[in-house]
């Protein structure tokens, strides 16, 4: 599975869209419902799944999936 | 007379005194400092700013829980001086008003918000020193910074003591959202607090594990999880982050956790998804670290159907209600007596009492009034009975029930209060924007809005530009302001909001008449 695949089946554990039908520009609290607590424990399992260390402050202002993929991008590097 | 926290303090710090206090995580690993350890720091704390000369003095803190936080947040009301906890998610040009307007001469500053430096300096002369929540600090920004180690040092060197406050001396003031607009500040005094945590009837073991997971700077969180739990000779454990909750129940196996309801409907959302063939005590085990028994809720409505699922886990989820204006208890459901569907018993030192069905309160916990809001004070206490803008009646055990509300406030229920008009007014502010109503649904805020005609009209707007234009304010808006504050909604209105005789928006008529596109 690509990473990009691997991100949206989390993301789709929180919500009823199906990861094919989940585009960069996908909001998570608009499109697909997150309330803010779901929001953050998915940031949780994100960390736990790439292994990666996420900072609160980092992710404040990540509203799409495309911002939140960007993110793990460089995180990664 | 009264009780004074101090007393409370000094009395765990005698019984408990090698038990821990405060358990929280530094990368991995697990820290701690005990009760003898913890006292001995806020002692420090309280000697240092003596010796600075704070006495009387309005001294404010930004940060999230930490252990830091809350040896200075003792520190301070121990001593002769006032607290004022600040959320540290508001932008930073409210945080300097919220300074400003609570006469804070002194700031306890979380490192990770140094960044806020740069504004609440110049825009706040009035702070005299600011104390970064760190041991050491190697280089220091300006000279008015220093850090929250070395005035432990300072205090330590220090013979005299702080006197002993007055038992109706203010301790803290707790700012909450005002209807009319502005966050008011409540003055609550030393024995508001401390009867408040005497009163609230919940026997545990010394040492039993709590995991701390709501914002420090709430009532709620500060006086429950906090100085009641200190009054037990608890262990309270910090959540680092809300991304780690479940994560860290692990780590700590707390039996008791303070929460707000979106907190109960999000780990029943994870736990119902498990398979059915897993025993559920199992899957309890899992996801709550393995010891959880107790979960305490307030701060918004939260539906029985979750109290009934939790017990089929083994959790028992006792309902509470109180407002900061209370201190913040003001009736709860305990072990013993307790009713789904009901907020419990009213605490031994609250009366109730009713105003065409609003819930009146009285009693040693009710808050002395907003700071310097003299009007906003005698609207909300009248003779000495506190108005709670809650509709609700008591049955005939003495169970209170809460069934509807007077102010306009939304309460998410993440047990943030919002006030509609504070945003609205920010949001009037953009030229396209005619009128305005803020509404709270599923769970976040929708802006409904009809656009002034005028600039309508002059910029040749057609619908989709006007909502595009709309919705790029909002984002923009969103980015400066914390997640529970985001507009997560937009209906953009083709007739004007139903008024009243004096042309005032009917709010409860705003969903009226949308015609929406």
């Amino acid at each position: 599975m690509t990473k990009e695949m691997q991100f949206k089946t989390i993301v789709a554990q929180y919500c009823k869209v199906k990861p094919e039908d989940m585009t960069n520009e996908t909001k998570f609290r608009e499109d697909l419902g997150f309330s803010s607590l779901d929001f953050m424990s998915f940031l949780g399992e994100l960390e736990d799944t790439f292994d990666v260390e996420l900072e609160e402050e980092d992710v404040l202002h990540i509203f799409t999936i495309g911002e939140a993929l960007a993110l793990l991008e460089t995180l990664q590097e | 007379m009264g009780t004074l926290i101090r007393d409370i303090l000094e009395e765990s710090e005698k019984k408990y005194s090698e038990i821990k206090a405060v358990k929280w995580l530094k990368k991995k690993e697990v820290c701690e400092r005990s009760y003898r350890e913890m006292m001995t720091n806020a002692v420090s704390v309280r000697k240092g700013l003596l010796a600075e000369g704070f006495t009387g003095r309005h001294i404010a803190l930004i940060g999230s829980s930490s252990v830091e936080w809350i040896e200075s947040y003792l520190g301070i009301i121990t001593g002769k001086n006032v607290a004022v906890p600040l959320d540290v998610m508001l932008p930073a040009e409210d945080l300097a008003d919220l300074i400003n307007r609570s006469d804070s001469e002194g700031l306890f500053l979380s490192p990770k918000k140094l960044e806020l430096l740069e504004k609440i300096i110049p825009e706040c002369p009035g702070l005299k020193k600011i104390w970064l929540l760190q041991e050491d600090a190697p280089e220091l920004p300006e000279e008015k910074v220093s850090c929250v180690g070395r005035l432990r040092e300072a205090g330590r060197k220090c013979e005299a003591d702080a006197e002993r406050p007055e038992a109706e001396d203010t301790a803290t003031i707790i700012f909450t959202s005002g209807t009319t607009g502005k966050s008011k500040g409540v003055m609550l005094t030393q024995n508001n607090l401390a009867s408040n945590v005497i009163s609230v009837d919940f026997a545990l073991d010394p040492g039993t594990v709590i995991l701390s997971v709501l914002p420090i700077h709430h009532a709620f969180c500060l006086v429950m999880d906090w100085l009641k739990g200190f009054s037990l000779g608890t262990t309270i454990c910090i959540n680092d982050s809300l991304m780690h909750m479940v994560k860290n129940m692990g780590i700590f196996q707390p039996e008791i956790m303070l929460m707000v309801p979106l907190m109960v409907e999000t780990i029943y959302k994870r736990l119902s998804s498990a398979s059915p063939l897993i025993p559920k005590k199992l899957v309890a085990a899992k996801a709550f670290g393995g010891k959880l028994r107790i979960i305490i809720t307030g701060g918004a409505h939260l539906e029985p159907f979750y109290i009934d699922k939790f017990a089929e886990y083994g959790i028992d989820i006792l309902e509470g209600y109180g407002m900061s204006e209370c201190s913040p208890v003001i009736s709860s459901n305990t072990p013993q007596s307790h009713k789904a569907g009901s907020i419990g018993r009213p605490l031994s030192n609250a009366e109730i009492s009713f105003e065409d069905g609003e819930i009146l309160v009285r009693g040693s916990s009710v808050m002395k009034g907003y700071y310097k809001m003299p009007e906003e004070t005698a609207q909300t206490l009248r003779d000495g009975w506190l108005h709670t803008g809650d509709k609700g009646y008591l049955d005939e055990d003495g169970f209170l029930y809460i069934n509807g509300r007077i102010k306009n406030l939304i309460i998410l229920s993440n047990g943030e209060n919002i006030s509609p008009e504070e945003i609205e007014n920010k949001l009037a502010l953009n030229k396209l924007v005619g009128e305005v109503v803020v509404t709270g649904e599923n769970n976040g805020l929708t802006a409904r809005i009809y656009p002034d005609q005028d600039v309508v009209a002059a910029k040749h707007m057609g619908e989709e530009k006007i909502r595009t234009e709309l919705q790029a304010f909002l984002d923009k808006y969103n980015k400066t302001q914390p997640t529970y504050r985001q507009i997560t909604g937009l209906v953009v209105r083709k007739n004007p909001f139903i008024k009243s005789a004096t042309k005032k928006i009917k709010r409860q008529e705003a969903l009226i008449d949308e015609a929406i596109s």
